[in-house]
């Protein structure tokens, strides 16, 4: 799948600049390591005096399913919303290190929120659609970021609900509720949300915990279509999906990154006493 | 210990408990329901009676001559509406604060605890809070102090409605539209309130429903006016303030339009609570 061993972030920047174009076959192909797209530096956590995160140093590659899991109260999901900066909409939340994308500390209170978030779409545990319609869920954080005319609007919808498997389903009531969709319909047209604005990191935060088996299934496909044209970084508490879905696994516990390495290792071959116990069951 | 004597008794002991907490139950909501029933049958009673065709056009007559209840409906329409364009946005306003934007508990709180006594304060101090702040430097009654006097009962009731339907709304909904890089102020106007905007207009609905009954607040601010006025600057007629004029008349015609007075009231009260059900009912199937 990918090397075991994962360039340093500089190292890969070179190496993207040396072989930019034809890389991306070769990338996909396996042959060549995948450039660094988020790279997490000495990171800690705080909620208010509770230190969630400790010491965190992760490299996660572009164009790649990242997952990480871990026991309930690892940190994991705090790691998550970090890439994104939403943990700020909390009073007393803190975070500290440096958080690396495309070269730039995101955690540097001067990086534009708005950017960011351009860059970074993020899907959560339980489906909200807004209170809109199908169309105007899609068209809502669109119409933010960019000026487009009826018929492009049009298009980048069909385009959103086609990246994410939904639109032959919903295609002849753009205009009903997003509500009256099925729980499963309702995760994809959040999906398509975070996808129509164009970002280049797509964060999964358990999403498809609430969800039936057979919408699992078809959010597990949809993930590894997505990652084509997206860095995905996935948390699920889902062992078994971490291994079907990601290319790369992190396992934390107690705010520590244990292990994080390729996945068929770390669930064949893990390194840590701690990780075998959590894959095999012994805890968690 | 658990012989099946002892069991079969236990069970019979639990049988007869619930048998006697449901019939006090029951009893207790038809006991509630006996006087409202009573207090809207008499109503409808005396007031459908007393309905005549003047009503709606005629002024408020002195003793012994024919008329309506015309400045006193324009009045309390006036004056409820003034109060609620004053009241409720300033109420979603402050309601939208404390849900969305004060992040210090401690404040959140105090604030809420406040808006809590606003809302429990007797009308008649708020009357003669207004009394004291409006009337007496102006010199005079007003329909500007009746509706001021009415915006601080509406106040408290939209503040408490806006913050808490805005805080039903889930924390995803608000990350969701947060992760798409829309500023919070946005997200707020654009999504939640869309979210919140049944709860919120049956918020209004309801104060507007308790103060088109209020009397004692404008017994001290816009008093009563026989004649029509469209002078917001003098005293102002009221059904409320009419209906306690009249009933305590020894005017059989003057009881006669308190009646009719109370039934219109009634009606307005029992629709507005109708519709602000149905506003929320048809939400919560739609969102569900």
């Amino acid at each position: 799948m990918i090397n075991d061993t994962i360039p340093p972030v500089a190292e890969t920047e070179q190496l993207m600049n040396d072989v930019m174009p034809p890389v991306a076959d070769a990338v996909l192909s396996g042959t060549v390591p995948a450039p660094i797209k988020i790279g997490v530096r000495h990171l800690d956590f705080f909620y208010k005096s509770f230190h969630a995160l400790k010491d965190i140093n992760l490299e996660v590659p572009e164009k790649r399913v990242t997952a990480i899991i871990g026991p309930s109260g690892c940190g994991k999901s705090t790691l998550l919303r970090v890439f994104n900066r939403i943990y700020a909409v909390y009073p007393g939340l803190k975070a500290q290190g440096e958080v690396i994308l495309d070269g730039e500390n995101i955690l540097d209170p001067r990086y534009p929120l708005n950017r960011l978030r351009s860059k970074v779409g993020m899907v959560f545990q339980k489906p909200v659609p807004f209170p809109m319609s199908i169309h105007d869920n899609i068209a809502y954080g669109v119409r933010h970021h960019e000026t487009l005319n009826r018929a492009e609007m049009d298009d980048r919808v069909e385009w959103a609900l086609q990246q994410a498997a939904l639109w032959d389903e919903v295609k002849d009531k753009l205009r009903q509720s997003g509500m009256s969709l099925s729980g499963g319909q309702q995760q994809r047209l959040c999906i398509a949300r975070a996808v129509a604005v164009k970002p280049e990191v797509m964060l999964l935060d358990e999403p498809a915990s609430a969800l039936d088996p057979i919408s699992t299934l078809k959010i597990e496909e949809l993930i590894y279509e997505l990652k084509k044209n997206y860095t995905i970084v996935i948390v699920t508490h889902n062992m078994q999906q971490a291994a079907r879905v990601s290319d790369l696994t992190a396992f934390m516990y107690m705010g520590e990154l244990v292990e994080f390495g390729d996945t068929n290792t770390i669930f064949t071959n893990p390194s840590k006493k701690q990780t075998e116990d959590y894959i095999t069951g012994r805890y968690g | 210990m658990n012989s099946p004597h002892h069991s079969r008794w236990l069970y019979a002991r639990r049988v007869a408990a619930n048998a006697i907490a449901k019939s006090l139950g029951t009893v207790a909501t038809l006991f509630g329901l006996f006087w409202l029933i009573w207090i809207l049958w008499v109503t409808l009673e005396h007031g459908a009676a007393a309905l005549k065709p003047g009503l709606f056009t005629q002024m408020t007559p002195p003793p012994g001559e024919d008329g309506g209840l015309a400045n006193a409906l324009f009045g309390s329409v006036i004056m409820s509406l003034l109060a609620i364009l004053i009241g409720a946005p300033i109420g979603i306003a402050a309601g939208t604060y404390l849900a969305e934007f004060a992040r210090r508990p401690a404040w959140r709180e105090t604030i809420r605890f406040l808006n809590d006594i606003l809302l429990s304060s007797p009308s008649i101090i708020l009357g003669l809070f207004v009394y004291e702040l409006l009337v007496r430097p102006a010199g005079h009654f007003s329909g500007w102090a009746g509706a001021v006097a009415l915006a601080l009962i509406v106040l408290p009731v939209v503040v408490r409605t806006t913050d808490e339907m805005l805080r039903l709304v889930p924390n995803a909904m608000r990350e969701a539209a947060l992760s798409l890089g829309i500023p919070q102020w946005k997200v707020t106007v654009q999504v939640l309130y869309r979210a919140a905007l049944p709860g919120i207009v049956t918020g209004v609905l309801l104060a507007l429903a308790r103060i088109s009954g209020e009397t004692a607040p404008l017994l001290f601010t816009a008093l009563n006016n026989q004649y029509w006025t469209n002078n917001l600057n003098a005293p102002t007629a009221s059904i409320p303030v009419v209906i306690f004029q009249y009933a305590m008349s020894p005017y059989e015609a003057w009881h006669s339009l308190a009646w009719a007075g109370a039934f219109v009231v009634t009606m307005l009260v029992l629709v507005l609570s109708l519709v602000s059900r149905a506003i929320l009912l048809r939400n919560r199937i739609s969102h569900d």
